[in-house]
C-alpha cells in the first residue's frame, strides 16, 4: 500500500493537494487535500479499520464506493463513518476499532 | 416549503448526466442528485479538485467534458447527498427524501429518472472478509482517483474484461501482479463474437493497451481458474487458486498458492436497484444482465408510470450504453412535460437507436462470456462468513434451509442475513445462490429464491436526523 509516485501512460503523475494534519489513533499520518480517509490510512500501512461485532475480526476497505460499510471508522468522535467516501480535512481525528458507547 | 420539480434525476454518472443535459436542455425543471461531492459517478469519477495532473487520459477528458456540460445546464444540483426514500403522493408525484449537509430535506418531483449504476458482484469465498481483499471497482478508484496502490503483490480473480483494466493499472502503478484468474471458460466460445468485437474500435484499442502492459510484465492470464481461499491472520498473506471444471466447481488437487497482500475480486457487476425495489417496480431476473433488473418499456419507463430507469442500474451495459439511455429518457420526459414536440422526440430517439443497438450487441457478448457461474458456491465452507455485517455463516444458512426456508426473505428472517449496515447488498448474490444450489434437486432456481425487499432509509442514517425528518405541511 503506497502513494504512486511514478508517472505512466494510464496513471500520469499528479501533484497532491496541501498536506493536512490527520491523526489515526493519536498518531499523525501523512495526508493531502483531495485524499479520502481510507486512501491516507492505506498509504500509511493501516489496514484494520474496524473489528466485526460478533467475532472481533479485522475488517477493511472492500467495495471502495460507500456501499459495503466495511471501512467504518470514528471521525472526530462520530461513530461509524465510511472512510472510503469521506475526504480528509485538516485537524481530523480518526479512531479505528472503536466500540459504540451506549 | 418544499420545492417542486418536473423531474428528479437520481445519480450523476454517465446516464444521469446525459438525462439531465437532455431534459434540462429542453427546459424541463430538473433536479439532479448524487451521493458524491462531484458529478461523474464511478466511471467518470473526477480527480479531486486539489490534485493537479500533468495530462489527462482519454476517459478523464471525456468525463470532464460531460461534467462541465452538466454543470452548465440550468437545473438544481444537489451533491454529497443521499436519496434515502421515495414516497408516492396522492397527486401522482413523488416526495424525494434527502440527506446531505447542504441539501433540502425534501423535494417534490413529478417524474423520476433513476440512474443508480452498478457495483462489483460480491462473491464470497473463505477469507473474503480479510483486509486486503478488495473489489475491482474499489481498486480502480484508489488507483485512478487517489493514485494509491492498495497492495504491493496482487492476485486478481473474477470474470470479465474489467480484470484486464485492474491488472494493467496495478502493473503501471508498480504493483507485482502474480496472476489474473478468469473463472469462465471463455475459449473457444469467444471466437463467434469476433465480428461484434471488431465494430468496437475504441474498446479494442483500450483492451490492446491493457494487454500490452500485462504481456510486458509477463503476468499469467489463467482461463478457468479462480481464487478459492484468502489466508492470513490480520490481513491477506496468501491466495489459493484452483482450476475449475466446466460447471465452475474447483477440481481437487489443482491448487496453487501465492504469497500476496492484495486479492482483487471482480466477478462482474450487479445493478444497483435499491430505489427501484423500494417503490415496488416490477423486477425480472436476468443473470446475464447482472441479476434482478427492473422491467422497462422501449422508452425505459419502469412498470410505474413516470419512473424511468437508465444505465447499469437497469441491467449492466456499460457507460456508453448508460449515456445513450439517459439521453432518450431525458427527451422522453421533455416530451411528456410538454417541452418537446412529439415528432422531435421521435427523431432524437431514432438518431440514437443505431448506436444503442451496437452497445446492446456488445453487452450481449459480455453477458455470454462473463456471467459468473453458479458453481462458485461450492468454494464455500460451513464456517465461511456469507453476510459480512451480521457474520452469518454458510452453516447457519444451510440450517435455515433445513428448517424450511425457501426464499431469500425467509433466510433473512431466520438468520438475520442482509439486516446489517449494507442492507444485504454484499450477501444477496451469495445467499440466493446457496439456496438455489442446496435445493437444486427440488428444482429451486435463483429466480424462485427472489430478492431482498428494500425499505426506507436506503442507507443507515443518524436517528437524530430521522427524528426531525417529518415533512412540514404546505
Amino acid at each position: 500500500m503506497f502513494r504512486i509516485k511514478k508517472s505512466s501512460d494510464m496513471l500520469p503523475a499528479i501533484k497532491r493537494g496541501k498536506p493536512v494534519n490527520l491523526t489515526v489513533d493519536g498518531k499523525s499520518i501523512e495526508a493531502y487535500q483531495g485524499e479520502t480517509v481510507a486512501a491516507a490510512m492505506l498509504a500509511a500501512g493501516i489496514h484494520t479499520f474496524h473489528k466485526s461485532h460478533k467475532h472481533k475480526q479485522p475488517r477493511s476497505l472492500y467495495c471502495g464506493m460507500g456501499i459495503c460499510y466495511e471501512c467504518l471508522v470514528t471521525i472526530n468522535g462520530v461513530h461509524a463513518q465510511r472512510a472510503c467516501i469521506t475526504m480528509v480535512e485538516d485537524g481530523m481525528q480518526i479512531e479505528t476499532c472503536k466500540e459504540l458507547e451506549l | 416549503m418544499i420545492e417542486t420539480y418536473e423531474l428528479a434525476v437520481i445519480g450523476a454518472g454517465p446516464g444521469g448526466m446525459e438525462a439531465t443535459i437532455s431534459a434540462a436542455g429542453f427546459g424541463v425543471r430538473t433536479a439532479l442528485i448524487d451521493q458524491y461531492p462531484q458529478p461523474g459517478g464511478q466511471y467518470f469519477m473526477q480527480i479531486p479538485p486539489s490534485f493537479k495532473v500533468d495530462y489527462e487520459t482519454k476517459t478523464e477528458r471525456e468525463g470532464r467534458e460531460l461534467v462541465n456540460q452538466v454543470l452548465r445546464v440550468p437545473s438544481l444540483k444537489v451533491f454529497n447527498c443521499l436519496v434515502w426514500g421515495l414516497f408516492h403522493e396522492d397527486n401522482g408525484g413523488w416526495l424525494v427524501a434527502l440527506y446531505g449537509e447542504n441539501a433540502p430535506k425534501y423535494i417534490r418531483a413529478k417524474n423520476l429518472i433513476l440512474s443508480t449504476g452498478s457495483y462489483d458482484s460480491p462473491v464470497a469465498f473463505p477469507g473474503w472478509t480479510l483486509p486486503g481483499v478488495v473489489t475491482s471497482g474499489g481498486s480502480l478508484t484508489l488507483l485512478k482517483n487517489q493514485r494509491v496502490a492498495p497492495g504491493k503483490r496482487a492476485l486478481i480473480s473474477g470474470t470479465g474484461p474489467l480484470l484486464f483494466s485492474v491488472a494493467a493499472h496495478l502493473i503501471e502503478a508498480g504493483v507485482e501482479v502474480v496472476a489474473v484468474c478468469e473463472a469462465n471458460h471463455i475459449l473457444p466460445r469467444g471466437i463467434k463474437h469476433a465480428f461484434t468485437m471488431l465494430r468496437q474500435w475504441d474498446r479494442l484499442t483500450e483492451g490492446a493497451k491493457y494487454m500490452k502492459t500485462i504481456l510486458g510484465a509477463k503476468t499469467p492470464y489463467k482461463i478457468g481458474w479462480s481464487i478459492v481461499e484468502a489466508r492470513g491472520k490480520e490481513a491477506v498473506e496468501q491466495a489459493v487458486i484452483s482450476k475449475l471444471d466446466k460447471t465452475g466447481k474447483p477440481i481437487p488437487g489443482k491448487e496453487k498458492v501465492y504469497d500476496v497482500d492484495l486479492v482483487v475480486s471482480g466477478f462482474s457487476l450487479t445493478p444497483n436497484t435499491g430505489l427501484a425495489r423500494m417503490i415496488d417496480c416490477e423486477m425480472t431476473y436476468h443473470p446475464e444482465k447482472g441479476g434482478w433488473i427492473p422491467v422497462r418499456d422501449f422508452e425505459f419507463q419502469s412498470s410505474i408510470p413516470g419512473v424511468y430507469i437508465v444505465g447499469d442500474g437497469a441491467g449492466v451495459g456499460g457507460a456508453e450504453n448508460a449515456r445513450l439511455e439517459g439521453k432518450i429518457a431525458g427527451a422522453t420526459v421533455a416530451k411528456l412535460t410538454g417541452h418537446l414536440p412529439l415528432n422531435r422526440e421521435k427523431v432524437i430517439r431514432e438518431e440514437i437507436q443505431p448506436d444503442l443497438y451496437q452497445q446492446q450487441s456488445f453487452g450481449d457478448l459480455l453477458s455470454d462470456l462473463f456471467t459468473p457461474s453458479a458453481g462458485l458456491v461450492s468454494l464455500l465452507k460451513d464456517d465461511t462468513i456469507i453476510c459480512r455485517c451480521e457474520e452469518i455463516t454458510l452453516g447457519e444458512i444451510k440450517e435455515a434451509i433445513r428448517n424450511g426456508a425457501r426464499s431469500i426473505g425467509e433466510v433473512k428472517m431466520l438468520t438475520r442475513t442482509g439486516m446489517g449496515n449494507c442492507q444485504g447488498r454484499m450477501c444477496e448474490h451469495t445467499v440466493a445462490a446457496i439456496v438455489a444450489y442446496e435445493l437444486a434437486d427440488e428444482g429451486m432456481t435463483r429466480e424462485k429464491v427472489g430478492y431482498y425487499s428494500v425499505r426506507p432509509p436506503l442507507h443507515p442514517l443518524p436517528q437524530s436526523f430521522l427524528a426531525d425528518a417529518v415533512p412540514e405541511e404546505d
